[in-house]
């Protein structure tokens, strides 16, 4: 690998690379059913997300649903009026799980890249430079690792007011040390291919050979990663919601399944369960399915004779 | 010193490193973010100036900061907890029967899970592309990846309130009142409690289990030593035993992990099937605000894990040969 190349033009080429590599993916995914159904349902995931609040015909916390006489209806079942029933305070049970996937969907998105991203630069860095670099951080993860995540975000939450931002950041403060272990021993064991040696030979300073050669070909690990790190960040959001530490001003998933544990209802208003409950199952469920077929691809050493 | 005691000399050093940062960050968390344990009593007006002034020198919180650390070392580290502020009992009085509710629950669950969907895994591995191999990756897909608590709502709703086979909530019926460890848990009450969220339990560890045992067992298939037994004539089954045998070491490993993750306790199935564990106490005390309580729980659960990270980094580098014990990563 000369190094002769400007440098625009082989990002270009390593740029063309990543995108056939994304398409192949592609192709891949379309012949695994279960992945396919698995991007089918992030698909939809995606597009609730984005347009939830705007399709719901209701405000889900101001708006209440009353019947003909005007009385407020608690505990519906599903009705003409309230398709998804109604809460025990006489909420759209519709609008609130339409509305209630944004935040999810903000978190889980923002979270997992964050994850991500600052997993794999610190596996990318502490892989690369090893010595005291790799010895400080290794031992930061180690460190993550052994403080519990749940009472320590619920800690922190308990401080501040919770705001989905600040839900985003405790999260990828936490789950950055998977992606980061798992990219550091992939890099490991690039650093060490002739083609990285021969950069170093020829040359290329350390930050270069870091980025150019051995960060495109530890790429795939960290978007599988990331994908991981979308679902955990949903879990976690849902299951902090879940505990009463979200953000109160807003509806979210975990929120609805609060309310319902909270209020004692779930014996009998399954259809106030069921919708928050199925949409966080169905999308964790789904990017790990993708994740899973992903992974065959990825790892050599399962991509033996089939 | 040998290689592996070097090792393992490192790596207590670091283990003990670790435990003094993880302590120390549990102290800057809970005293350097504003809200005094004592906000509460004092909002509520129960307290009269000088008993705040008591009280405060009673828990040395009168001290320097530096000071307060120190003792705060000295004692969390001898096992001192002290007392609960809000349940006017020894820490350790609440903690302990907190953590035997846990354990007992999620140990014989992590035992059942890592011997059954291990023996799975490697089943299905052997039969790749078959059925079985799909359906088992489907569910324990969704099991694993789904948050525990819900998991924990529809198996409520299913078997609690529909079947009505199993009670809900909760350790024992709210009539029974046992004394004695025998009689609380060697009950047919304690069993009608204990299957439920048991079951869930099992089946949300089973999913990392089945994963690394299937891809153990992918791994080996194609492998020239088990090339060796085929053309020896054993049997299916006997090269499976083999192979899966030699996949055994991340499942152990992994096995050791999650051990002392279970310290931690499953704090949302627990609060779902309000089991009465360590995990579900704790979110109690950060809601009460109750911080000798808060301080104790998350140290006792740091300190499992940074144990059982030692274990298990140990057990690799005792049982795979293959592993550098100089600290460094294989090429």
């Amino acid at each position: 690998m000369s190094t002769e190349t400007k440098p625009e033009a082989e990002l270009k080429k390593r740029v063309e690379g990543v995108a056939e590599t994304l398409r192949d993916q592609f192709t891949f995914l379309r012949r695994d059913r279960l992945a396919f159904a698995g991007v089918v349902i992030v698909a939809a995931f995606v597009f609730l997300g984005l347009l939830g609040p705007a399709l719901a015909p209701h405000d889900p916390i101001e708006y209440t649903v009353r019947d003909d006489a005007g009385s407020m209806l608690r505990l519906s079942e599903p009705t003409g009026t309230a398709l998804f029933g109604t809460t025990a305070y006489g909420k759209d049970v519709l609008s609130q799980f339409l509305a209630g996937a944004q935040p999810t969907f903000i978190v889980g998105l923002f979270g997992g890249i964050g994850t991500g991203a600052l997993g794999f630069l610190v596996g990318l860095v502490s892989g690369y430079y090893g010595g005291w670099v790799d010895e400080v951080l290794m031992r930061l993860t180690d460190l993550t690792f052994s403080l519990p995540f749940t009472p320590m975000a619920l800690l922190l939450l308990t401080f501040v007011t919770p705001s989905v931002w600040l839900m985003t950041g405790i999260i990828v403060a936490f789950l950055w040390k998977m992606p980061a272990r798992v990219v550091r021993s992939e890099v490991l064991s690039v650093r060490e291919r002739t083609f990285v040696k021969s950069a170093r030979a020829s040359g290329a300073s350390d930050l270069r050979t870091m980025l150019y050669h051995v960060a495109p070909n530890v790429l795939p690990i960290g978007f599988l990663y990331t994908a991981y790190g979308i679902a955990w960040a949903i879990a976690a959001q849902a299951s902090l919601a879940f505990l009463g530490f979200g953000d109160p001003t807003v509806t979210s998933w975990g929120r609805m399944l609060r309310q319902v544990f909270e209020s004692g209802n779930m014996r009998v208003a399954w259809w106030w369960v069921l919708p928050p409950a199925l949409g966080i199952a169905a999308i964790t469920t789904s990017v790990f399915l993708i994740g899973r077929a992903y992974e065959e691809v990825i790892n050599p050493e399962i991509q033996t004779e089939q | 010193m040998s290689e592996f005691q070097r090792f393992l000399a490192k790596r207590l050093a670091i283990s003990i490193g670790l435990t003094l940062v993880a302590v120390s960050v549990i102290f800057v968390v809970l005293r350097l973010l504003p809200g005094s344990p004592f906000e509460s009593l004092v909002t509520a007006g129960n307290l009269s100036q000088q008993q705040i002034t008591e009280i405060r020198a009673m828990y040395g919180l009168d001290q320097p900061m530096w000071r307060q650390y120190l003792s705060y070392l000295q004692s969390i580290l001898l096992f001192q907890f002290g007392y609960s502020i809000l349940r006017s009992q020894p820490v350790w009085g609440v903690l302990a029967p907190r953590l035997v509710n846990t354990l007992i629950l999620l140990v014989p669950a992590l035992v059942t899970t890592a011997v059954l969907s291990s023996l799975l895994g490697m089943y299905v591995g052997w039969n790749r592309g078959s059925k079985l191999e799909k359906l088992s990756i489907i569910a324990t897909t969704f099991l694993r990846s789904t948050p525990v608590f819900i998991t924990g709502i529809l198996f409520v709703i299913i078997f609690a309130y529909n079947l009505e086979l199993v009670p809900a909530f909760g350790m024992r019926s709210i009539s029974a009142s046992p004394e004695g460890s025998v009689e609380t848990f060697a009950s047919l009450d304690f069993l009608h409690h204990y299957i439920l969220p048991f079951t869930v339990s099992v089946l949300y560890y089973s999913g990392d289990f089945l994963l690394l045992a299937r891809n153990g067992v992918v791994e080996k298939r194609g492998s020239e030593f088990l090339k060796l037994h085929r053309a020896k004539g054993l049997s299916e089954m006997q090269q499976l035993a083999r192979a899966g045998r030699n996949s055994m070491l991340p499942i152990l490993t992994y096995f050791a992990l999650r051990l002392g993750m279970i310290f931690q306790g499953l704090i949302l199935l627990e609060v779902v099937f309000g089991w009465p564990g360590i995990g579900r106490e704790l979110v109690l005390a950060i809601q009460q605000q109750d911080y000798p309580l808060v301080q104790a729980a998350v140290f006792i659960m740091a300190l499992a894990v940074i144990v059982a990270n030692l274990v298990a980094d140990v057990l690799y580098a005792y049982f795979d040969p293959t592993v550098s014990t100089s600290g460094g990563g294989v090429a």
